[in-house]
């Protein structure tokens, strides 16, 4: 019997796979589709068919969702380059069997067992400038530091501040991916490689990047996703500020809905953006489609 | 190279590789446990010591007083069984809907199968700020904003994708000669994915339940969309509305802030094998 090629199993499948396809079109695609009718809606009309492009007209000059756009993609930039720095080492020293690796793993996942509401609240108590934990630290370590350096309010240092935040509380998933990667790949090409007097430099850039190379764009491509929909850390220690100079996109937009009510506006600026991270995800859906079909 | 040379060389790289590893493990560990730590520390602290100057590491007189003003000044079992129920619900119906959908996906072939996969890819990447206002809508108009229902049924959603695809591939990697055993002895399909297939594919059933009852447990966008009453609040929306009332009282923020981590902290640590088993078979290989 060939199994999955007659009429009843062909019906079948559909039935096993319809109650996710019906959850995700009522909670995700539906409401996407208003939000995109809302966007192109004048304020208040939403019943009406009357469309305009006002809102996006007035998305593309206002300033503070520029500075929220260049603010997300450095924050996503930055934080996949620390995720991957940070995520790749770990997974290769975990992966060497050494004694008290269990331990190592176990400390290495804290952060990420961390809501990010409490990161975000947790960070800014360590920033604080006089009752923190990082400037007595600091000044311990390097003579002359001054004793009440504000980071979160300092125009410059805000930003990288909530990137380290982020950095700290991300790692890990990228973390966990590559190790399972690299427990993936055979143990045997490492000794073949050996045995044809490959160093070290050549195992690891013949035998480990090549094994690792798909998961790598997975993990980058999912984290780059889970950065730019980053809200609650974000929210909870610096909630945007000083000023607008930390406003990522996903604080933008629930502002402009929940606290500014301007419902249309954050339509477009919520269409904008899920645009964005659709056009940057394209080559992860090809990628991953193309591979598991 | 000669033989000895060769064994000494290799035995010299492996002990570089591992002083390596373990400097790097060991600022690895300073980084992942210093907020924790100054976390820990801080909520053991009285108030006038989490003000007083110098900056103490380890509390000088340690005192439970902060956690029992934090339980007394607001309903935090509430906060704690709203999130336990909600965080449960969801990860088991997600990780149940996932794997039927992961079955069906894996194991069947009819129309549309593809695009019908690309698209529970593409789903994965609408953000929450895009559907909230009119889920929020969509909620208040079959009276069920302010419930945990509504906030249940928005988490179970957007854990699908991640659940499907990942049962998918483990589903993948059991071999079909099982399922087509089961068929041969007049099992439904049904049957075959509840009692052949599912308990095969537990490490990677395990891993779709810590990744849903995770994310569910800290959200904080939809619940502070959704939820507008303080019977109702999970506690990361219970720690967050307590940053807005209590900003200076460290001592008790940061006990809050401990409690609401200590569930999804512990249940991690331990099961975290399944963890990194299950993806290295259904999210990795496949």
């Amino acid at each position: 019997m060939r199994v999955g090629r007659t009429w009843h199993d062909r019906h079948l499948g559909v039935l096993f796979v319809l109650p996710a396809t019906v959850m995700l079109v009522a909670v995700l695609v539906f409401p996407a589709a208003v939000t995109l009718k809302l966007s192109l809606s004048p304020e208040g009309g939403l019943a009406s068919w009357t469309l305009t492009l006002g809102h996006y007209r007035a998305a593309f000059t206002d300033p503070v969702l520029a500075q929220a756009f260049r603010n997300t993609f450095a924050f996503v930039a930055a934080s996949l380059v620390g995720h991957l720095l940070l995520g790749l080492g770990l997974a290769l020293a975990l992966n060497q069997a050494l004694p008290g690796q269990t331990l190592f793993r176990l400390v290495a996942l804290v952060p990420w067992t961390i809501p990010d509401v409490v990161a975000g609240i947790v960070f800014r108590w360590v920033f604080n400038p006089v009752h923190g934990s990082l400037n007595p630290l600091l000044q311990q370590l390097i003579p002359g530091f001054p004793p009440d350096f504000s980071w979160l309010s300092s125009p410059a240092l805000a930003f990288p501040s909530v990137i380290f935040a982020n950095v700290w509380r991300g790692y890990p998933l990228v973390m966990v991916m590559l190790l399972a990667g690299l427990m993936a790949i055979p143990r045997e090409l490492y000794e073949a490689a050996a045995v044809d007097g490959a160093g070290r430099v050549r195992r690891f850039l013949h035998v480990t990047l090549p094994g690792l190379s798909t998961i790598i764009l997975v993990a980058l491509a999912l984290d780059m996703v889970w950065e730019f929909r980053r809200f609650a850390l974000v929210l909870t220690m610096t909630g945007g500020g000083p000023g607008t100079l930390t406003e990522v996109l996903s604080t933008l937009v629930y502002k402009s809905y929940f606290q500014f009510f301007t419902f249309e506006y954050a339509s477009a600026v919520a269409i904008l953006m899920s645009a964005v991270l659709f056009v940057l995800s394209v080559p992860y859906i090809v990628l991953v489609g193309r591979e598991r079909t | 190279m000669s033989r000895p040379a060769a064994a000494r060389s290799t035995r010299r790289e492996r002990r570089l590789d591992a002083l390596v590893s373990y400097v790097l493990l060991a600022l690895a560990t300073l980084y992942a446990l210093f907020p924790v730590a100054w976390m820990l520390s801080t909520s053991l602290k009285s108030e006038a010591e989490a003000f007083g100057l110098p900056v103490r590491w380890i509390p000088q007189r340690p005192t439970l007083a902060a956690y029992v003003e934090m339980w007394t000044l607001k309903p935090f079992a509430t906060y704690f069984y709203n999130s336990t129920v909600v965080s449960g619900a969801t990860a088991l119906i997600s990780t149940a809907v996932g794997a039927l959908a992961g079955y069906g996906f894996s194991r069947f072939r009819f129309r549309f199968r593809a695009t019908l996969l690309g698209g529970f890819l593409a789903t994965q990447m609408i953000s929450g700020v895009l559907v909230i206002g009119p889920y929020f809508q969509l909620l208040a108009a079959v009276e069920l904003y302010n419930t945990l229902t509504g906030l249940v049924i928005a988490y179970v959603t957007i854990c699908l994708p991640f659940a499907a695809w990942m049962s998918k591939g483990y589903f993948d990697s059991i071999p079909r000669e099982l399922d087509e055993a089961g068929l041969v002895d007049g099992a439904s399909r049904l049957q075959i994915f509840l009692r052949v297939i599912m308990p095969i594919a537990l490490p990677g059933t395990v891993a779709t339940f810590l990744f849903a009852f995770l994310l569910a447990w800290q959200d904080l966008l939809w619940a502070i969309s959704l939820i507008s009453v303080d019977e109702k609040r999970t506690v990361t929306l219970g720690v967050a509305f307590a940053v807005g009332e209590f900003v200076i009282k460290w001592p008790m923020l940061t006990a809050a802030c401990l409690i609401g981590s200590l569930p999804t902290l512990i249940l991690y640590l331990a099961l975290q094998r399944f963890y990194v088993e299950g993806l290295a078979r259904g999210a990795v290989k496949g």
